[in-house]
């Protein structure tokens, strides 16, 4: 009888699971190609990382280990689901083996009252601390998904305990001894009753919780560790390129409705638990702009969910919101199920650049300088030599045989005042340590970066293959620049126009020298905190060497959000070159170095340099904006001064 | 109808520099004027052959066809440049339809512009208004607007009329992607005429001097006042 | 060796009769005005006519929008070379001349090949030196003689210009204000001088940043981008977002307070000082003068 019963559940609960997990399924069948299938190893260590070790939610303590128990729990108890199936059926049968070992019965024990403190713990950061990353969030649901889990887990431990009482546990009582301690309160005719309805209650439970799974935010237990597993894993800075060779009707010029978005990015969709912590993270949201990562993603999953083919812009977020992205990655850096916000923000820039013509009209100015005058400033090209007059730099020349590196300078060092400090002192520092190197001057153009930020990615590919045919024909092998963005672009990006080169950074290149004893600094009485450029530390795992530069300066002190949990100058995305509402996010960094108590703002990126130094004339902060190449280069001629001294 | 248009030519005159923002707005205005009112345009140059890519640029903004009388890149002056392009245009309209409308970018950035447009216009036979900041087509006859003396000149001539145009006529679209890979695809004929002597004979060029701005220091606080004044009046400002 | 000359109000024409005097006397002149209202093509065809009963060797104008409308309509009349926005014209076989490219920042030598040179001087870019005025031709007997069809393309009416007042992006002179200001009303200054200049106001992002102006003022790479003959940038440091805003300024003078700042490299003229005591000053000495 109980065996039919439960027979007859299953098959409903498991038919009306399967039916709409096929749906989402075939949803995400149709997205888009998106190429995710390489680099297995690296993919199975995150998984084990970031979801086995759930190193992404312990990034906060406290919210993380309320989370981890209750996962780590989840996997643990998980046995103990078929357990409670076997025992509706037949109270005398268990699981074999398993079901009788003493240890598996702490286990459970200790698990099932963790899992109840997380809920607890849960429900406490939610309706008494109440965190700002829950604004927009739908705190109903999840409110109804804790409930639902300590309801699990209660009748649970009133199952083992009956269990207990009525002396039907196969492993010895001592074993459990919370449901050990509970079953000694439970005697008379009724426990026996409580027996049979803690199992089926516990079963229904679990039954109905798989039926209402892929209806709701909870479907992430599912999906997240899938997601996961197809994030970047190295190359995080490295956008899909467009394929334009393929039939004009088939040339997917990014997302305008959901049936666009790829296979990754509706998966993303489903993986989202609406936790808010890349909101927290975002500098556009916390400088009061309209873009929330997390209500982007939210956006596009209703969408998806609708299965609707209205235009996503402006149906599912507004224009503001796809221009207000800076693509620091903060976001993604926080996500703990592997959504990759980036891919969504620049697959609508794409469309709304490339098929409409949409977007802010200054932003317009850029990418037709880009595209006239190869450098978003507009200027002549025979103009970017005119920073390195005088200091004996060599222009490569076509045909003449290769230096040992290539100084890839950029565009703001060469078109910019400010931002040239950082190439005068990198070159300088050069030519003292004995480097053959060379720049290629006017055969230089824009990588295309803000180009392709911006979803400009026709103007992106003819510039990236110009200047892959130049670097090719040169001859290079390996290419130094002072541009994160540049950095990026051309050792992440390249290599799927044809062009592969060892790409280092400049304060990589430097650091290296000074290890090798080529330069020699000694560091002075300046205070020094360093700003870690998005594009270097947080896409690029660049950390270590700007720091050795940096205590090779001076005495250092870091600000609180370092490193991969840097904040950003507000420069990428393009967002140079495009008005800014709301709160400056330029002056916010100012304001958080400043509180350092650092005299010095150490940078390693020309567009760090301008916009912080912008932060400070506009903040009237006491603080210096400088390159690590220039304080390097003070800290060499300190060095210099002393032995001559002497 | 406004247009019961044939055609509408549009020529961007240059001596392999990129397409001027002049010549932009005339592109645009043609591709608005075929759209409010049907016909076919047509957009033409004088260049070396790399100049097929700001052909290729004018008909990714929605131009219909291009034709490109090669050059090998040697200059062309003023009156050279009008004589070639008056040949086409009459070679085409013979072929085609007689074109209602043909904009020229008021100058481009180099010699020979100010005056292409006028000549071509003469030998046409047809009136030619310049440094154009409006227009409106009303059935036979366009209305043209000039910036002059603070305000606007009004002008009004009957089809056909060959303008120059300047920027801010209107805001150039940005080409979207299709449009630039039908670009890509659409007709362009070519010739190559023959240079005749030059009459405006370029010798040399040359770069004036003190180029990349020397800073003239005028003085420190209120008392430079003298002297910026007097440098206001030798500009022609004052 | 007779030379005609066209004229118009205004200095640009004197530089042209400067560099006329060299190419012979007496010189003669006929004014913009001769047709009323005016038709570029009649004043062209009256140039024509007067030229050849002068038997003139060269006709000379200024490189204005209307004097190189109608030189080169006398050109293409004439079917004869035209050298536009010249800087330098010297007699001989062939006249040599140099003209101005690329906005002035490229200069052209080129042998003229023509009977009868026809030739604009670019505006403010030659020296005015005194002489005799010029003949005044009497155009009289050749209106009668004008053509219907050299009428055809004429002023018919003048608009003021949509939007009221010269946009910013048209404005020949722009004066503009950045930090160093300090306030809203602090650009009452700015407004004043702009004012006797016949300019517009412009100002820098961090001005509209704090909203002491309109972002319809900006100057600068998401403002707008101007191109004035002459742009006055007070208490504003140069950075290269503005700069992208104003290089197509023929001059540009800066004044600010701080030496080393960008702009002070970049500019034509500068003045060291602080901008609330320089500006009053100009201003002042503006007055002194009317």
């Amino acid at each position: 009888m109980s065996a039919v019963a439960l027979a007859i559940a299953l098959l409903v609960a498991g038919g009306l699971f399967a039916r709409r997990a096929l749906l989402l399924f075939r949803i995400v069948r149709a997205g888009a190609p998106s190429n995710r299938f390489g680099e297995i190893p690296d993919r199975a260590r995150a998984e084990a990382v970031v979801v086995v070790g759930q190193s992404k939610l312990l990034q906060r303590l406290g919210p993380g280990l309320m989370h981890a128990v209750i996962f780590w729990g989840f996997l643990v108890l998980f046995p103990t689901i078929v357990i409670a199936m076997i025992g509706a059926v037949d109270p005398h049968a268990t699981l074999p083996w398993l079901g009788a070992q003493g240890w598996y019965a702490t286990l459970v024990d200790a698990f099932a009252v963790l899992v109840l403190a997380g809920v607890i713990a849960a429900f406490y950061i939610r309706k008494v601390q109440r965190p700002a990353r829950f604004k927009g969030s739908h705190l109903g649901e999840a409110d109804v998904i804790l409930a639902w889990i300590a309801g699990i887990v209660i009748s649970l431990l009133a199952w083992h305990s009956s269990q207990i009482a009525l002396g039907l546990n196969d492993y010895p009582r001592e074993w459990a001894p919370v449901s050990n301690l509970l079953a000694h309160t439970l005697s008379g005719s009724w426990v026996s009753i409580l027996e049979r309805v803690a199992v089926w209650t516990h079963v229904l439970l679990i039954l109905g919780f798989l039926v209402y799974l892929p209806y709701s935010k909870h479907l992430h237990i599912l999906v997240a560790a899938v997601n996961v597993f197809f994030t970047r894993t190295r190359a995080r800075g490295r956008l899909e390129p467009v394929d334009f060779e393929k039939p004009e009707a088939e040339v997917r010029l990014g997302a305008a409705t959901a049936s666009d978005l790829t296979w990754k990015q509706i998966l993303d969709t489903m993986s989202c638990t609406e936790c808010g912590r890349c909101q927290d993270a975002c500098p556009a949201y916390n400088t009061g702009k309209e873009l929330s990562p997390k209500l982007l993603i939210m956006a596009l999953r209703d969408q998806v969910r609708a299965q609707s083919d209205k235009p996503l812009v402006p149906n599912a977020v507004t224009d503001n919101v796809v221009w207000d992205c800076v693509t620091c990655g903060a976001c993604i850096q926080e996500c703990p199920v592997g959504i990759e916000h980036i891919d969504h923000i620049v697959d609508l820039r794409r469309n709304l650049v490339m098929l409409e013509s949409r977007f802010p009209e200054e932003a317009g100015t850029m990418l037709r300088d880009v595209d006239r005058a190869s450098n978003p400033w507009g200027k002549a090209p025979s103009d970017r030599t005119s920073w390195a007059e005088g200091l004996g730099v060599r222009v490569l020349q076509p045909g003449e045989a290769p230096p040992d590196v290539l100084l890839w300078v950029g565009c703001a060092p060469a078109f910019d005042e400010r931002a040239r400090q950082g190439a005068i002192s990198t070159a300088k520092l050069l030519l003292a340590a004995g480097v053959d190197f060379a720049i290629l001057g006017p055969r230089e153009s824009c990588t295309g970066d803000p180009a392709r930020r911006m979803g400009d990615e026709y103007t992106y590919q003819r510039l990236a293959k110009d200047n892959v045919a130049t670097l090719n024909a040169s001859k290079v092998t390996k290419i130094v620049t002072t541009c994160p963005h540049c950095f990026n672009t051309i050792g992440n990006e390249y290599p799927d126009f044809g062009g592969r080169y060892e790409v280092v950074h400049h304060t990589e290149f430097l650091a290296e020298l000074v290890r090798d004893g080529k330069l020699q600094p000694v560091a002075g009485d300046r205070t020094i905190t360093y700003h870690d450029s998005c594009y270097l530390a947080r896409h690029n795992d660049v950390i270590g060497a700007p720091r050795e530069l940096a205590a090779a300066s001076g005495k250092t002190v870091e600000m609180a959000r370092h490193g991969k949990r840097t904040f950003c100058c507000g420069a990428g995305g393009a967002r140079m070159w495009m008005e800014e509402r709301g709160k400056p996010i330029n002056e916010e960094r100012v304001r958080e170095a400043a509180s350092t108590g650092a005299d010095t703002l150490a940078v390693g990126c020309p567009f760090c340099t301008v916009m912080l130094d912008d932060g400070v004339r506009n903040t009237g902060t006491k603080l210096q904006v400088i390159d690590l190449a220039s304080l390097l280069s003070e800290a060499v001629e300190r060095k210099r001064a002393q032995g001559s001294a002497t | 109808m406004v247009l019961n248009a044939e055609g509408t030519a549009l020529e961007t005159k240059h001596l392999g520099f990129t397409i001027s923002p002049h010549e932009e707005c005339g592109v645009e205005e043609a591709v608005r004027l075929i759209e409010a009112g049907g016909g076919e345009s047509v957009v033409l140059t004088l260049g070396p052959p790399d100049a097929v890519e700001q052909l290729r640029d004018a008909m990714a903004l929605g131009i219909d066809r291009a034709i490109h009388l090669q050059t090998d890149g040697g200059e062309w002056d003023g009156q050279a440049t009008a004589a070639a392009l008056v040949e086409a245009i009459r070679a085409d309209e013979t072929a085609s339809e007689p074109f209602d409308l043909i904009f020229f970018g008021n100058e481009s950035a180099d010699a020979g512009g100010f005056q292409v447009g006028i000549r071509v216009a003469r030998a046409l036979s047809r009136p030619c208004v310049t440094g154009l900041k409006g227009l409106k087509v009303e059935g036979s006859s366009v209305r043209c607007e000039q910036d002059a003396n603070g305000g606007r000149d009004v002008y009004a001539v009957p089809l056909p009329a060959v303008l120059t145009v300047k920027e801010g006529l209107n805001l150039p679209r940005y080409p979207s992607v299709p449009g630039r890979m039908r670009a890509a695809r659409k007709p362009v004929a070519t010739a190559t005429p023959v240079r005749p002597e030059a009459r405006l004979e370029m010798t040399r060029l040359s770069v004036p001097g003190g180029q990349g701005r020397k800073t003239e220091m005028l003085g420190s606080g209120a008392a430079a006042a003298p002297r910026v004044v007097e440098m206001l009046r030798n500009v022609g400002v004052l | 060796m007779s030379v005609l000359v066209l004229m118009e109000e205004g200095d640009p024409s004197q530089q042209a009769l400067t560099l006329a005097r060299a190419f012979g006397d007496p010189l003669h002149a006929v004014r913009m005005e001769a047709a009323s209202p005016f038709a570029p093509d009649a004043v062209a065809a009256i140039l024509q006519r007067a030229a050849d009963d002068l038997a003139a060797t060269a006709v000379f104008a200024a490189g204005t929008d209307r004097g190189n409308d109608v030189m080169a309509r006398l050109a293409a009349r004439m079917d004869l070379p035209f050298a536009a926005n010249c800087v330098e014209a010297t007699l001989g076989d062939p006249v040599v001349v140099v003209r101005s490219r690329w906005g002035g920042s490229l200069l052209e030598t080129a042998n003229l090949h023509s009977p009868r040179a026809l030739i604009t001087v670019q505006p403010h870019a030659v020296r005015v030196s005194d002489g005799p005025p010029p003949i005044d031709v009497d155009v009289k007997p050749y209106l009668e003689t004008l053509e219907p069809a050299d009428r055809l393309v004429q002023v018919e009416e003048h608009v003021a210009p949509p939007g009221g007042g010269v946009s910013l992006a048209e404005a020949k002179v722009v004066v503009s204000g950045g930090r160093g200001v300090g306030s809203k009303e602090g650009f009452a200054i700015i407004e004043e001088l702009a004012g006797l200049l016949g300019a517009r106001v412009g100002c820098s992002r961090v001005v509209t940043s704090a909203g002491w102006r309109p972002h319809a003022d900006q100057v600068g790479q998401t403002g707008t981008k101007i191109s004035p003959d002459l742009y006055i940038a007070c208490g504003i440091s140069g950075a290269t977002q503005h700069m992208a805003g104003c290089k197509g300024a023929k001059r540009i003078l800066a004044i600010n307070s701080d030496p080393e700042a960008p702009i002070m490299s970049l500019a034509d003229y500068a003045v060291v000082g602080d901008l609330k005591e320089v500006v009053p000053a100009i201003s002042a000495e503006i007055k002194k003068l009317r």
